[in-house]
This record gives C-alpha cells, structure tokens and sequence, in this order.
C-alpha cells in the first residue's frame, strides 16, 4: 500500500532519527581517544574507626574489607592515552602503572603493575565496565594498610 | 507577471471573500485590467459552480422523522463497554498516526538499546557487566587473593605482604589482612 | 419564541430530550449533506450522521460552549467521515454502482438552478476528481462549497488552523482545476 506524500515524508523523517541514533550507537562502540584513570589512595587500619567524608561514594566497596577507620590519602587523575600508559606514585615508595590494552562492548581493559621501587609486586590484567572501578590493595603504610581504589572513564 | 502570479495565489480567498476590503481592492482592480487573471477568475468560478452542482444535489432528499427515530434507537439501545474501547481505539489507529507511531517505537526502541552506550552504569551500576573481570594476576611470588563480593559488584585483588620478611624491619607488626 | 442553540443545549444538559430533538431537526439535512460529500454514499452517509448526532448526545454533557454547537457537530461528524473513509475497502464495481446511482438522482432533481452542470460527463469526471483528494482535503472543499463556512469556522471543524484551511483548499482547486482542464 503506497502511503500518501505527507505520510511518507514522516515516515522518511523518523526512519533518518532511527538511523541516526542507530549510527550514534555504532560510533559509541569505537575506540575512545583517551581514557581517564583515576587512583584513590585510602589508608585503611583498625587504629580507630573514623570514615573519611570523602570516600561516601565507595563506602559500600570499602566495607567488605572489614577495617575499622578508611582515610584518603591521594587522589589522582591522568589522562592515558589510547596504548599508552601513564605511572601514578603510591606513598610508600611505590608506584603504579597503568596501560590501556582494549575497549570493547563499554569495557576497558587495563594491564596494571605494582611496583615498590623497582621490584615488582603484582602484575594484573582486567577488564572493567566503563565508569566503573576495582580494588587493589595490601601493601602496608603506617600501621595500616594501602587501598587503591582504581577506575577508568573512557572519554 | 509577478503580480498575476500573487494574485493567482490569492484569487480563491478573494472570491471566498476572505481578504480584507483593501486586498480585495487590489486585486479587484488587477484583474479589471489583466485578461489572464479574469480568464483565471472564470475558471474558479466555474469549477465553483460545477462543485456546487456535484455535491448539493442531495439537499431535500432526506426527512426528519426517520432520521430522528434511527437516532434514537442508537439512543436507546446499551452499548457494551468493548463496543465504546473499540470506538474510542479506532481514532488512535488512523493511518497518520500510524505514520508517526512506528517509526517513532522505532527510534524509542534503539535509544533505549543504546542508553547503556551512552549513559553506562544508568541502570545504577549493578548490571551484570559491573564486576571487574580479572585476566591474570601475576604476585612475582606473593599471596594473593581474589575477592569478588556480589551486593555492592566489587571485585578486590589483595596482596599479601611477605610476613618474614617483613617482621624483621617493620616497628609494629603489619595488621591482619583484611577480614573478607 | 425560538430558542437559540446554546440554550437549547442547557435544556438537554438537564435531559430534555426534545430539546435534543430540536437541535438534530436544525442541523440533520446539513450534517448529511456534508457527510454524503465526503463519502459519495447515501446509505453510509445516513448511517455516519445519524452516529454522529448519537455522540453528539452522549458527549452533550462535555460540551462546555467554547465553540457553537454546528461547528462542534460537524467536528464530530467530519471525524467520523474521514474516519470511514480511511475504512472504506469497496472494490471498483461497487464504488462505480454507487457512482452512477448519484448521478442518476441529480439527474432527476435536475430542474434546481444549479443544472448549469448538465453536462454529465463534466460531473462524473468531477466526482472521480473529487475522490481522487484525500479526505482532509475533500472536507474543506465539501465545508466551503456546500455550507459556505468561513476559513476560520472550517478550521475550528477540522482543528487546523486558518492558515492550513487555505493552502489545503488552494491546492485542492488547483488539482481539481488541472483535472478538468478541458471542461472549464
């Protein structure tokens, strides 16, 4: 059945909007030009049991290491560069460095080493969801111990 | 010949009576003075009449009392509830909003699939995809453990320190790994 | 003495059915006529006014006055006339048998001043013509040429505006002007 002209032109119309977001949705999916990685450092111990007013936003995550008092020590952003890397100091003598490996279905894949001075302490590769975040920790640091909170926002 | 085409435009709402008294004027005196915008004016008034013809040869042919009973036997008679959703449904299915409302249910559809592209974590971050999915942990020796707790989708890598090691330098012992 | 419409309509607000029944005498020969316009059918432009003075009476209560009743029960009828349009699936043969009935009948009522049409063929290519118009056309042209409403009445009817009013009847002249070429 041939629709009328004026009907066809909305059809066309909203048929092109469909395409578009279509389209936008396609272009979501490529490769982000930089990612922004983002590193919490908290001090985690037992000394007391104070929560820093800083970490609300991960307090849920905090808790199931069952530690009396979180603080944060550091927070740091840098922008890494699509397989580049980028190093961020971790008190203690430490660093970590962070590379982008891949970005697929809204996950960034990250190859994170940990090192104390130059010695190794871990290597790990993981994939996390766009926006969201893992936990590293264990390292110890005056009387308690290092909680990294690490997250990426691919831009 | 600009003008003629402008009042080619406006001819029908002039003998329709819908300009104003100095439009109508205007156009009244053109056309006084241009045999192709008469011509023009003939052939509406024709088509006027023929249309006039056409659709009021009807006009007396129906009476009131047959007319009036039919409809108060609609009246009278109990529509069922189905019967009034019907009525009411078939205004909403007419071919012009048809036109608008698929491929309206269309795009509504992709945005919806493409929120998460452009919105991640909208569904408040306890997707399935929210856990960190961990490829390898290499501790170059250490303990490790991999924690992943499912109320709050977090996954924890935690290093153990090197208890000897490290109880031969350290003021005060390490605290106790974390109680998870 | 006459009572005007819009009191005519508090009477049946109140349930006086012969205060409805005045009001479907007033207006059921142009409500018809308007209908048979746009359908081109007598059985089914009787059936589609006769409905439409039955929503009138259910809906009477909801009318609140903002516009006449003749342009709220032509509204409703317009509606329901394009509606049955859009529904109508009568094959050829059928539309074609309906056709030469009409012609028959203005035919024999043919001794009215408007039998300047009496060229019968000038008429069966003008109602092809007329049919060839999608219904939202077809209703300006039957509102302006059988009741004579203003644009501004016309596009309350039809919930468009004034301005809509005139193109849709400029360009619906205009075709039907390019169909009969040869006869005007």
């Amino acid at each position: 059945m041939k629709l009328p002209k004026n009907l066809r032109r909305r059809v066309l119309l909203f048929s092109l909007l469909s395409f578009i977001v279509a389209a936008g949705r396609g272009a979501a999916q490529k490769q982000p030009q930089i990612v922004q990685v983002k590193i919490g450092t908290i001090l985690a111990s037992n000394k007391n049991d104070e929560f820093d007013a800083k970490l609300k936003g991960l307090e849920n995550q905090l808790r199931v290491l069952k530690y009396r008092s979180y603080r944060l020590l550091k927070d740091e952003s840098q922008n890494v560069p699509w397989q580049g890397s980028k190093v961020f100091e971790i008190p203690g003598g430490r660093s970590l460095m962070v590379a982008l490996q891949e970005f697929q279905d809204n996950r960034i894949g990250l190859k994170v080493r940990l090192t104390e001075g130059q010695k190794p302490l871990l290597d790990t590769t993981v994939r996390i969801a766009n926006r969201g975040n893992f936990i590293l920790g264990g390292p110890p640091h005056e009387g308690g111990v290092l909680v990294l909170s690490i997250s990426a926002v691919a831009q | 010949m600009k003008d003629c085409e402008n009042i080619s435009e406006s001819m029908g709402r002039w003998l329709d009576g819908e300009l104003s008294p100095a439009e109508s004027e205007s156009i009244r005196a053109h056309v006084a003075q241009c045999a192709d915008c008469r011509e023009a004016q003939r052939k509406l008034e024709k088509l006027q009449l023929a249309l006039e013809g056409a659709l009021m040869a009807e006009s007396k042919s129906i009476e009131f009392e047959p007319f009036w009973r039919a409809v108060q036997l609609r009246i009278a008679e109990k529509r069922t509830w189905y019967e009034d959703a019907l009525d009411w449904s078939r205004g909403l299915f007419t071919a012009s909003r048809a036109a608008w409302a698929i491929p309206a249910l269309i795009a509504l559809l992709l945005a919806v699939a493409s929120l998460e592209s452009y919105f991640p974590g909208w569904r408040g971050g306890a997707g399935r995809n929210a856990f960190a999915a961990v490829d390898s942990i290499d501790a170059h020796g250490r303990n490790v453990a991999l924690l992943r707790e499912y109320d709050s989708k977090t996954t924890v890598i935690w290093l153990y320190e090197d208890q000897e090691g490290e109880n031969e330098t350290a003021e005060e012992p390490p605290p106790p790994g974390p109680a998870f | 003495m006459e009572l005007s419409d819009r009191e005519l309509v508090q009477k049946c607000q109140t349930g006086e059915m012969s205060a409805f029944e005045e009001l479907v005498s007033r207006y059921h020969q142009k409500v018809y006529m308007v209908i048979l316009g746009l359908l081109r059918n007598r059985e089914d432009a009787l059936e589609v006014a006769q409905e439409a003075f039955f929503r009138a009476y259910r809906k009477i209560n909801s009318f609140q006055g903002g516009s006449s009743f003749y342009t709220w029960i032509y509204r409703i009828a317009v509606n329901l006339a394009i509606d049955a349009q859009r529904r109508q699936k009568r094959n050829p043969l059928d539309f074609r048998e309906s056709m030469d009935g009409l012609l028959e009948s203005q035919d024999e009522v043919a001794r009215d001043p408007f039998a300047d049409v009496h060229d019968k063929e000038l008429r069966q290519n003008l109602t092809n013509a007329i049919n060839d118009l999608t219904p939202e056309h077809k209703a300006v042209i039957v509102l302006r040429t059988i009741e004579g409403l203003s644009y501004k009445d016309i596009g309350e009817i039809l919930g468009c505006s004034e301005g809509t009013v005139m193109s849709r009847l400029h360009y619906a002249r205009k075709k039907l002007q390019d169909k009969l070429s040869a006869f005007l």
